[in-house]
């Protein structure tokens, strides 16, 4: 598993960076920062966690990146773009943002009007938005819905619908900032999948604010926030084996990692199972 | 028995706003002193049960029955004031009902509503700040000035601060970083244990409350699809997927280590320390010929 | 029933040509309707307004009686009305007395006038919210509002402010209904209290309330920006307004019956 995230990192790097980060700087009250000097780089089609215990910044961070949130010092470049007054327009294009909470970003009345909001914004003829609305309703498997208002849906539904309107707007790079952690478990796994998807199709990069040891498992690469800095950049694999930086982000290990690491201490020696059925068949061949 | 619903159906007049599941003919019993897990899929009437166990809403059938207070569909209900101090019911996202200037005004709120002297109050608020695993230099903070997690443990020590016998929670962990939601988690193990409170907590990730729970509701458009200890549910736990819920990783791998050596009416172990004892009590024993027998004969 | 239904008032399908109009026609239909309505004084006029009225409301394939549902929340209003009339009008023929009271032919017309024409304002103008769908209402009243950019005023503010306060006043309600039961789990139940505790109880509940719309709006302003959005920015339409022969002839329609009952 190490060995293949490492493969995926090396393809990745060969990419061109869509998004970096030099020295870039924030607080609300400029003597007390909440993170300082901040340089990174992501290439196009990574799928990277930010990880950092609640209030370390993440949100602030990644809000940074199209301007949602002023930054204090530094410098963001996005797809080549150099963020600045003229240019917040065109890097907001390149970048979708999903939230966490899937009542407060449904903006229409009804699923269509919200996925049409970010369209009529973007001035796009009525026979592409018709086409839009087809291609990614049928996609995030919502086409059924178009005429439900959010009261009637359920926070998995209204995710989708926010990540429809996000996709429909053909960014290239998506940001999802805790868009999981208020959905049940059967809605959480859905969103992984539709993640996966995106990954296969090779044309987003993708930025993942998240606390779940599934979703960071299945990224590519982690950024570690902590104590108002990068305290980390690593694969999820790396990360799972460092326990303090666990602790420090108010991170636990996946359950088959933690099984794995309990067998080792009773003396089992056994790799990470990728499930149930995995472990059976080797403990017991 | 805590609490003891029979035949309890509630369904909302047509004048009510709020569109909220029904529940049809549901039959339960809560042991005093357990910690029992409710689980389903949105929509499948979690959060109207949980309501019918303070008397916020009333049964429109059957009979609920809430430690010695009676409340029988059709019948004038008796004074609920009482009964609401005895039975604290948290509701998702509890922090949003904090109001007040400080903390401690905030957690004084509810007992003072149920006529306790302020002096009786503030030491009520105290007791529940400790159980809530917080500083008591906190109390006089402004509520909003708290970290997520501080303002999840004090709104939920707010309803402790009555004092109530059974604590009802809808999802106390929801959106809390893991190693908080483990630390909520065992907080509330210990009211159970420790003060021997009944605890009853609507989950979406049963995984982290498995290890802990006496006893799992399992509810599935309105009704009560199972019922029963964590012990009966882990050796079935198809009966969640047919309810709409993802089966936990840790009953999984449990079902997986007891299928493979057709283990009945064994303890569940869902702790992944656990089951690694286990599986390593089992190896040690495999090449003993009685497993081997065992594993053969069936 | 949702909140959401009931606040928008309720979209009922079925496919109709007044569905298919124009929404700044229906818009500008039912203002001419209110005019048609003050214009009508007597019983052929009133009769005229009947069948005209009825006739429309069953062109739109919506049952009757939808209609009239939504004027039933003032059939008390509809009463009071009838008998300040009938009470208070002392002119005309006198059809009976009682002691001092006593009922005149006008006052029993003009009350009954009255009804007839409250009746039909209300269940008619229902067929604007029954027959239009929200999003295509609020861009119906920007339509007929645009002219007012020249002069300088935005009237996309104005839907945008419309359109989201429909969208989150359920979503508020809803929420404020959740606080009410928490707080009342916490010992304070508004319906249990003397009126000058609920005063003081109202606080736990205003406060929170508040701060969590404020919440909600920080949340909305962001996705909207990141949506790409910027006030005064261009915009396309999906739906685009289509004014057709259609939308003109429902408004010649109004304008004829107005003239039609100014006559009668």
């Amino acid at each position: 598993m190490i060995e293949t995230n490492r493969l995926q990192n090396l393809e990745a790097s060969e990419q061109p960076a869509v998004i970096t980060l030099s020295g870039v700087s924030f607080g609300y009250d400029p003597k007390q920062p909440i993170f300082q000097d901040i340089s990174l780089t992501i290439a196009q089609g990574q799928w990277v966690s930010l990880v950092g215990a609640n209030g370390c910044g993440k949100s602030t961070l990644v809000k940074l990146l199209n301007a949602l949130l002023p930054k204090s010092d530094g410098e963001i470049v996005v797809c080549g773009l150099q963020l600045n007054e003229e240019n917040i327009g065109s890097i907001r294009q390149n970048i979708g943002m999903v939230f966490q909470n899937p009542d407060n970003q449904f903006i229409g009345a009804t699923v269509e009007e919200d996925i049409l909001f970010g369209l009529e914004g973007l001035c796009l003829e009525p026979i592409e938005m018709g086409h839009r609305l087809q291609v990614y309703t049928d996609k995030l498997g919502i086409a059924h819905l178009l005429d439900k208002h959010p009261g009637e849906l359920s926070g998995g539904q209204k995710q989708r619908v926010a990540i429809a309107s996000i996709l429909a707007m053909e960014p290239g790079i998506v940001i999802f900032d805790e868009a999981s952690s208020m959905l049940d478990e059967g809605s959480r796994n859905e969103l992984l999948d539709i993640l996966q998807r995106m990954r296969a199709e090779g044309k987003y990069t993708i930025l993942m604010i998240t606390h779940d040891a599934d979703e960071i498992l299945a990224s590519d690469r982690v950024l570690a926030l902590y104590g108002g800095g990068l305290a980390a950049d690593m694969t999820p694999a790396e990360l799972f084996s460092n326990d303090d930086l666990l602790d420090k982000c108010n991170l636990r290990m996946p359950f088959s990692w933690q099984l794995a690491r309990e067998l080792q201490k009773v003396g089992i020696n056994t790799d990470v199972p990728a499930s149930e059925k995995e472990l059976i068949e080797k403990l017991w061949p | 028995m805590a609490i003891e619903l029979q035949q309890v159906s509630y369904i909302y007049s047509d004048r009510s706003l709020w569109k909220q599941t029904a529940l049809h003919n549901i039959d339960l019993s809560i042991p005093q002193g357990s910690i029992v897990g409710i689980a389903g899929a949105t929509g499948s009437g979690k959060s109207t049960l949980l309501q019918l166990f303070n008397g916020i809403l009333k049964p429109t059938e059957g009979t609920v029955k809430v430690l010695d207070v009676t409340l029988q569909a059709g019948e004038k209900s008796p004074k609920l004031l009482a009964l609401r101090r005895r039975v604290g019911l948290v509701f998702q996202f509890p922090e949003q009902q904090m109001f007040e200037e400080t903390v401690e005004k905030d957690l004084c709120f509810g007992p003072l509503n149920f006529g306790m002297s302020l002096e009786e109050a503030k030491e009520r608020a105290r007791k529940a700040m400790v159980d809530m695993g917080l500083d008591l230099s906190l109390l006089e903070r402004n509520p909003f000035r708290l970290s997520g997690g501080q303002m999840r443990k004090a709104a939920i020590a707010s309803v402790l601060a009555m004092d109530p016998e059974i604590v009802v929670l809808d999802e106390p962990t929801a959106t809390l970083d893991p190693v908080s939601r483990a630390e909520l988690i065992s907080l509330l193990e210990r009211l159970c244990r420790e003060q021997g409170r009944t605890i009853i907590i609507v989950t979406h990730r049963m995984d982290e409350l498995l290890p802990i729970a006496d006893r799992w509701i399992v509810l599935k458009e309105g009704q009560a699809a199972f019922q029963g200890s964590t012990q009966e549910l882990a050796s079935d736990p198809s009966i969640l997927e047919r309810c709409g819920i993802a089966i936990p990783q840790s009953l999984r791998y449990w079902r997986a280590v007891a299928d493979r050596f057709r283990l009945e009416g064994e303890v569940p172990r869902l702790t992944p320390k656990a089951l690694a004892e286990f599986i390593a009590s089992l190896s040690s024993d495999i090449s003993h010929p009685e497993i081997e027998k065992r594993d053969n004969h069936e | 029933m949702s909140s959401e239904k009931l606040l928008l008032g309720r979209t009922i399908e079925t496919g109709s040509w007044v569905h298919k109009l124009d929404a700044r026609g229906k818009i500008i239909g039912m203002l001419l309707y209110v005019a048609v309505i003050l214009l009508s004084h007597s019983w052929p006029a009133m009769a005229l307004l009947a069948v005209f009225s009825i006739s429309v409301m069953a062109s739109t394939r919506i049952p009757l009686k939808y209609f009239v549902k939504a004027a039933k929340p003032l059939r008390y209003l509809m009463l009071f009305i009838f008998i300040v009339q009938v009470l208070s009008i002392k002119e005309g023929e006198v059809w009976l007395t009682l002691g001092s009271l006593s009922l005149h032919q006008d006052g029993l017309r003009l009350g009954a006038f009255s009804v007839i024409r409250m009746l039909f304002l209300v269940s008619f103008t229902a067929l604007l919210t029954f027959t239009t769908t929200p999003g295509k209402l609020n861009q119906g009243l920007e339509g007929i509002l645009s002219p007012l950019k020249k002069i300088g005023m935005s009237p996309d503010r104005l839907t945008l402010m419309i359109g989201i306060a429909l969208r989150f006043i359920p979503t508020i309600l809803d929420e404020s209904q959740i606080i009410m039961k928490a707080q009342a789990s916490r010992g304070a139940d508004l319906a249990e209290l003397p009126l000058k505790e609920k005063a003081r109880m109202l606080v736990s509940l205003l406060v929170p309330v508040i701060s969590s719309a404020f919440r909600r709006a920080q949340d909305l302003v962001y996705s909207m920006e990141a949506r790409g959005f910027r006030m005064d920015a261009p915009r396309t339409r999906y739906h685009r307004l289509r004014w057709g022969l259609a939308d003109t002839v429902f408004i010649c329609m109004f304008v004829v019956m107005g003239l039609a009952v100014a006559i009668l």
